[in-house]
Formats: structure tokens, C-alpha cells, sequence
């Protein structure tokens, strides 16, 4: 029954983002749309015909699928709400966030099979912005991996309880960083626009439609909640169901807690920033990188 | 219980990394008013961390000596400082000699081979086992601060960033000096600054700028 808790990121992934939105909305002044509607874009979404360009060749057809069976198959390596039952026991966090980079890797690559200069330019920033992430958030995470002695997320869920040193605020402050820059929010990439000339994530899916696009979103979506939900077992654990707290009931409740909190961090976050020009990328990735770094030493070097 | 509550939470671990941070910030600060508040913010944690040594270890005048950090390095030389960038009409210290994200790293290479150089030898044991090495890596990397930039105002926070590093040295391995000592290297940290920016607005009158690479235009 555990092994099928994937299914929680694979379902309510499109309603965080509907409430990410509501809050951004709301903090903004707006009223903006139901928390829902991700929902029914995905269901129009499913039902529309596609235009696929003539340029476009296989891997312009099989990118949307493997994006979307890498971010799940990722998602069944997470504890989400119990530490056991995450298939087979096995995947570790290095794992996990290469199978993500395969999906990634398979985004870019459509994005310039299409054709079009909005694509090519998304996918150069798209890989460019992952190179200066990636090492960032391995960094942050091993920094917790030390400290916990394994790099199994569901041994690292047990052991990381509580904040006992100032390795793990800094790793967290990294993690947060990293975490804007994956899911493409305002400081790195404006989600909500396809207007503008400084779309990455938007810019390769330019030449999606129909089902492709749906699968592609929603995807994202879960991309999204599946990075919140490893920063949930990473840093605040407590009350994950065989954990020894005995709060196996009550598990699901302190999971929809968590990831509240940190979607409104999230959309707080970001309607309080403007965006940055992307060549000023590299100078906030790069403090985010030092915190890491910070982070790793000190718990190496304080033990 | 506020003891405790220490022990269990390693208040005292954090406060010290917190003034770490607002150095390391410096380097990527280019307002020379934001370098003021990170100076702040970098005065206050340390009569925080005096005033949770005090409680950890029951030593009643390093609650003075945290009232008089407050007093001087959050109120008054902040205070003095912003006259004299008003006067001075700086805002901004925009080119530095090398690149914000280099001096980073150039800092974090700092704090590593300052931990790993004091993790061996007779300064580990005891409170004294963070707070000691994280005071080394502000003195070095407010020094580096100093190097890096061009202005002579950045180049004077640098300074006052480096005696809070020499202050962090100096109490955790004493802690806290006679009070009268303590008194006196504040008012010293006072003078020295009255003085620099006497100093800077003398700079600024002789040759128009404050930028330290047009002094060597005296050579002519």
C-alpha cells in the first residue's frame, strides 16, 4: 500500500500549484484564478489536437514522455509520507537527481529539435542555469548526507530531526536557492509569461501543443512537488510516519502542513523579488553556491 | 533553562556563523550602504553571542561589554559613518579590483584553510572550538575586503569588519577582558574611526575622488 505514494506527487502536484499561484495572487493584491484550475488547463489540455512541426523528428515526439516517466519514476524513489515503502527500497538521492537530468536532458534537446530561435535560446539557458545548480544543490545535499550518514532519503528522513547545527541553515538557505532556480520562479525564470524574451523554461515548450504540452506541464508540476517534498525530508522530517513518533495517522496532515508553508515561502518569495537579467544569474548562484560550500565545511570540519 | 536551551540549540555555533555570513557578504556588496548594515547586523551578533556567553557561563560584566558593543559599533560609528558617505557623496563602490563571484571564492578558500589549519592543536577544546576559527576567517577575510576594493569607505569598513574579527579572537579565548580594557579598545575603534573620516573628507577635498588608484597620480 506504501509503494503507491508516488501517487500523492502524481495527483496533487497540479493542486500546489494552484495554491502557489492563489497565494502569489493574493499577496499581489489579486484575487486570481480557483485553485483548481491547473487542473481543468491539463484537461483542455488532453482533449486539444496537436501541431507538430515538419522539422520535428523522434526526439521531438519522445521527449514529453520520457520527461514525464523520469520525473515519476524519481518521484516513487521519495518518502513522501512513510519512510518505507519507497519502491524496492531503492534510489538514492544521487539517483533521484539524475533521473531528473535525464528528463531535463531530453527537454533541451526538444527544444532545439523544433527549430525555432525561442527554443534553441530556452534550452541554452535552460543548460546553462543546471550547470550552475546542479553542483550547488549535490553540494547542499551532501552536506546533510554527511551529517546523517547515508545518502538514502528515507535514512536521511530518520535522522535529520531537528536543526543541531548551522551546517543544516545553510544548506537549507542553499537548497531554497537552488530550489527557485529548478521550478523556474521569479528571481531565475518568470513562470507566468510567454511573452517575454527571457523565458527559459516557457521557451522550450514554445512548440508544444495538445497532449505533448499537458504531459509537459505536468511534468513540471511534479517536478515541482517532488523537490519540495525532498527538502521536506531533508531538513524539517519531523513526524514522517516510521520515524518512531508514532504519528503514522497523522503523517499525511504534517506532509499538507509542510508543503503549505513552503509554498507560501515560495510565492512570498517570489512576488517580492524582480527578476534578475540572466547575466546576473551567475552572481546569486554563486553566493548560493559559497553558502554550500560553507555548509559542507562546517559540518566536515566541526563534525 | 535559558542554559540549556543553549547547549541543546548551539546558539552560540550560530550566532558566530551568522557573523561569518555578513562578511563573506560584503564580498558582493557594491552599496556602501548595505556594507553599513551588514556591519550592523555583524555588531549586534556579536553582543548576541556576548550576551548568550554570559548566560552559558555565568559571567555577569560581559553584559556590560555587550551593552557598550550596542552602544558604539551599532549606533555610534554607524551614525558617524553615514554623516561622513553623506558628505562624501559615495554611493556605490562599482568596480573592484577583481569579480564579486571570485572574491567569494577566494573567501571560501580562506575559511577552508583557516579550519583546516586551527582543527589541530591546543585551541580546540570547549567553546572556544568554533567561535575561534570563524573570528581567523573574519579577520582574514575583512582583510582580503580591504585589498579588493577601490574606495577608501570600503576600505575603512573593511577595517572595522577586522577589529569585530580581532574582538571575536581576543573573547573566546578569554572570555571577555577586564571591562576597563574592553572600554578602552572602543573608544580607541572610536577615535580611529573620527579620525579616518576626518581623513577621508581630506582625501576627498584634495583630489576630488575618493578611489585610492588616483592617489598614485601624485607621482606625476
Amino acid at each position: 500500500m506504501l509503494d503507491l505514494q508516488f501517487l500523492i506527487i502524481l495527483l496533487f502536484s497540479p493542486l500546489l500549484q494552484g495554491i502557489i499561484k492563489k497565494i502569489k495572487a493574493w499577496s499581489q493584491g489579486r484575487v486570481g484564478a480557483g485553485v483548481l484550475q491547473p487542473y481543468w488547463d491539463l484537461v483542455r489540455l488532453f482533449r486539444k489536437d496537436m501541431v507538430i512541426s515538419k522539422t520535428a523528428s523522434w526526439v521531438f515526439h519522445a521527449a514529453p514522455f520520457i520527461t514525464f516517466l523520469s520525473v515519476l519514476a524519481a518521484s516513487m524513489m521519495v518518502p513522501v509520507i512513510s519512510v518505507k515503502g519507497t519502491i524496492f527500497g531503492m534510489g538514492d538521492i544521487i539517483a533521484l537527481l539524475y533521473t531528473l537530468a535525464l528528463g531535463r536532458f531530453f527537454m533541451v534537446l526538444a527544444g532545439l529539435d523544433a527549430g525555432t530561435a525561442f527554443g534553441g535560446e530556452g534550452s541554452s539557458r535552460e543548460a546553462t542555469v543546471a550547470i550552475l545548480v546542479e553542483p550547488m544543490m549535490m553540494l547542499a545535499i551532501f552536506s546533510t548526507a554527511i551529517a546523517g550518514g547515508s545518502t538514502s532519503l528515507s535514512k536521511l528522513a530518520l535522522s535529520v530531526d531537528i536543526f543541531h547545527s548551522p551546517a543544516h541553515v545553510l544548506a537549507l538557505a542553499a537548497f531554497f536557492v537552488a530550489l527557485i532556480a529548478e521550478t523556474g520562479r521569479i528571481p531565475v525564470d518568470n513562470p507566468d509569461t510567454h511573452l517575454e524574451l527571457t523565458m527559459i523554461h516557457e521557451g522550450m515548450l514554445l512548440e508544444y501543443s495538445g497532449r505533448y504540452l499537458a504531459l509537459m506541464e505536468w511534468a513540471h508540476y511534479m517536478k515541482q512537488m517532488l523537490l519540495f517534498t525532498v527538502a521536506i525530508d531533508l531538513f524539517f522530517s519531523y513526524g514522517i510516519a516510521g520515524g518512531g513518533h508514532g504519528f503514522a495517522a497523522l503523517s499525511p496532515l504534517y506532509y499538507a502542513l509542510k508543503l503549505l508553508f513552503l509554498a507560501a515561502a515560495m510565492a512570498v518569495a517570489e512576488s517580492s523579488r524582480a527578476k534578475l537579467r540572466f547575466f546576473q544569474l551567475p552572481s546569486l548562484l554563486g553566493g548560493a553556491f559559497v553558502l554550500s560550500l560553507l555548509s559542507i565545511i562546517t559540518v566536515i570540519m566541526l563534525g | 533553562m535559558l542554559k540549556r536551551w543553549i547547549e541543546i540549540f548551539s546558539i552560540i555555533d550560530f550566532i558566530a556563523v551568522g557573523m561569518l555570513l555578513s562578511v563573506i557578504a560584503m564580498n558582493s556588496l557594491k552599496r556602501i550602504e548595505s556594507c553599513l548594515k551588514a556591519y550592523i547586523i555583524n555588531s549586534s551578533l556579536l553582543a548576541l553571542l556576548m550576551v548568550a556567553t554570559a548566560i552559558y557561563l555565568s559571567i555577569p560584566h560581559l553584559y556590560l561589554a555587550a551593552f557598550f558593543t550596542i552602544a558604539g559599533k551599532c549606533i555610534l560609528i554607524p551614525y558617524f559613518l553615514r554623516k561622513v558617505i553623506r558628505q562624501l557623496k559615495v554611493t556605490h563602490d562599482v568596480e573592484p579590483y577583481i569579480s564579486s563571484s571570485l572574491s567569494l571564492a577566494a573567501s571560501f578558500a580562506i575559511v577552508t584553510i583557516v579550519y583546516s589549519v586551527l582543527s589541530e592543536g591546543i585551541f580546540v577544546a570547549g567553546l572556544t572550538r568554533t567561535v575561534l576559527k570563524i573570528s581567523v576567517s573574519i579577520i582574514l577575510i575583512s582583510l582580503f575586503v580591504m585589498m579588493t576594493r577601490k574606495k577608501a569607505v570600503t576600505q575603512v569598513m573593511g577595517l572595522l569588519f577586522m577589529e569585530n574579527g580581532l574582538f571575536l579572537a581576543g573573547f573566546s579565548l578569554t572570555f571577555g577582558m577586564p571591562t576597563i580594557i574592553e572600554l578602552g579598545v572602543l573608544f580607541d575603534m572610536l577615535m580611529g574611526v573620527l579620525i579616518l573620516g576626518v581623513f577621508l573628507s581630506q582625501i576627498k577635498k584634495a583630489f576630488v575622488s575618493v578611489d585610492l588608484d588616483k592617489l598614485t597620480s601624485l607621482k606625476g
